[in-house]
């Protein structure tokens, strides 16, 4: 799948949100988008689902099955969780409601089958947004900040499935401030500043260095996240006075 | 793509989004029933103009139902072209059970009458009571065809916000009526509903070839107007 020269703007007068992307990726890769807030992660990943059309550009070869895991799933429906995905199973063209069960026990979704949608939590109502992105096993998938409200065994499945569509031959697209997937060896890692995309620091042997910084506590939650989304790794945050603290 | 069609009737109609257009349709129709009886083509042809505006904001209701992120979903799920054929559909389908209750709603209230029935108000060029049922159902489809263009034109995935849908809907529908009526300047820019309600209720009725001319008309503007829809929403998701 190839960006080819894509620029993007929401509207005419608007400034560019993402300029001159040209980037290609592979069958069974996965990419990790990395970016501020607002820099234009989900913007990039619409656009790679088809959900936006770029201003100018065009995305090439795109696989024709597409999972795409909105970053807030639409919860304001009449339905409930099991209804929602017995339907949306039917508009992909399934009968039987095995991809939907087999789901359904996988993402521990059983208990919340009968809950209206409205209804569930955030991150339960995620959990039903990514089912419905892999009903049919999906050429791309794109995953728009997934861990959104998880808890932490709900977590822990989602590197377990990103492995499987890119061990089908299929793409995966994720975006991730929290540095949840970002470690994984074989993801390749994409920097969004400025709206331009670059491979970001791939952490390679002897292409690193290690720099400790020094923040109020206060402030600590907020300096990770931010350095995370501008593709830094961060190693681990411990108390000043552990190690001492040089003045 | 039926799939979706259910899917979003079903959406639609658990919403309660369908209750507020009902109920206006039925207080319209209560004014025109309530008057007296008339002929089949004459009360039809009231009907059919009086449920257009009616009918219009139900095709806007039933595409503004499902929220933004999943109509986007649905998109993925089975491509741009079908995603907005289906919401037309779905509006189709609820517009043509609109249509039927309205056909069926002056009977029980005897407020039809047949022709050469010694009632003053049932003295017309009405051929016989089935032609006017029959010129009836024509005239409620000719005007669900337009209702469907403005309808779809004033969508949110169209216009984008309230406001605007708003503005398309109602300067839609109060242009049907002006551009409609006898003497009009340009009464093809809006859908033939003023037009056909003048037919239906004229004195002798006009020959077929009348009918089928407002016939092609209102195909003709639905057509234009829904393939704008589709156009504007290649790009609009």
């Amino acid at each position: 799948m190839r960006f080819d020269q894509i620029w993007f703007r929401y509207a005419r007068r608007a400034p560019w949100t993402l300029q001159a992307v040209d980037a290609t990726v592979q069958p069974g890769e996965t990419v990790v988008i990395l970016g501020r807030n607002g820099a234009g992660k989900s913007t990039l990943l619409q656009l790679a689902a088809g959900v936006l059309q770029p201003s100018k550009g065009a995305l090439r070869e795109r696989p024709p099955v597409i999972g795409w895991v909105p970053e807030r799933f639409p919860a304001d429906q009449p339905f409930t969780a099991g209804q929602y995905l017995s339907r949306m199973a039917a508009v992909r063209g399934l009968r039987g409601g095995a991809e939907v069960h087999s789901w359904v026990e996988r993402l521990l979704l059983t208990e919340h089958v009968h809950t209206r949608l409205a209804d569930l939590s955030k991150g339960t109502a995620q959990k039903v947004g990514l089912a419905q992105a892999l009903l049919v096993p999906p050429g791309l998938l794109v995953l728009d900040e997934p861990w959104e409200g998880l808890d932490a065994v709900a977590r822990t499945l989602i590197p377990g499935i990103v492995a499987e569509v890119t061990a089908a031959g299929g793409i995966v697209l994720v975006s991730d401030h929290r540095g949840e997937i970002a470690g994984l060896t074989s993801a390749t890692r994409w920097l969004i500043a400025d709206g331009e995309v670059r491979p970001a620091a791939d952490g390679a042997a002897g292409s690193e260095v290690v720099v400790e910084v020094a923040v109020a506590r206060d402030e600590a939650e907020a300096a990770v996240a931010r350095l995370r989304a501008e593709g830094h790794r961060v190693l681990r945050v411990r108390e000043a006075d552990s190690e001492g603290l040089p003045r | 793509m039926i799939a979706l069609v259910r899917m979003r009737l079903a959406g639609f109609v658990r919403s309660g989004r369908a209750l507020a257009p009902i109920i206006l349709a039925l207080v319209v129709l209560g004014v025109i029933y309530g008057g007296g009886p008339s002929t089949a083509a004459a009360a039809f042809g009231y009907s059919a103009v009086m449920l257009f505006p009616v009918l219009a904001w139900q095709t806007k209701l039933v595409l503004d139902a499902e929220p933004d992120g999943q109509r986007r979903l649905a998109r993925l799920a089975v491509g741009a072209r079908r995603e907005a054929a289906a919401g037309v559909l779905t509006a189709a389908v609820l517009g043509l059970a609109f249509c039927l209750v309205a056909m069926l709603a002056p009977w029980p209230f005897h407020a039809i009458c047949r022709p050469g029935s010694g009632q003053a108000s049932c003295v017309t060029g009405e051929p016989s009571l089935v032609t006017g049922v029959g010129l009836g159902v024509v005239a409620h489809l000719l005007a669900l065809a337009g209702a469907l263009g403005l309808g779809a034109l004033a969508s949110r995935a169209v216009t984008r916000t309230v406001r605007n849908g708003l503005v398309v809907l109602v300067v839609g529908a109060v242009l049907a009526i002006v551009l409609g009526l006898r003497g009009s300047i340009a009464p093809w820019l809006v859908p033939p509903v003023m037009a056909t309600a003048r037919a239906l209720t004229a004195d002798p009725l006009p020959g077929g070839t009348k009918f089928v001319l407002l016939t092609l008309w209102a195909l003709a503007w639905c057509a234009v107007a829904l393939g704008g829809y589709g156009w504007l929403r290649r790009r609009r998701s």
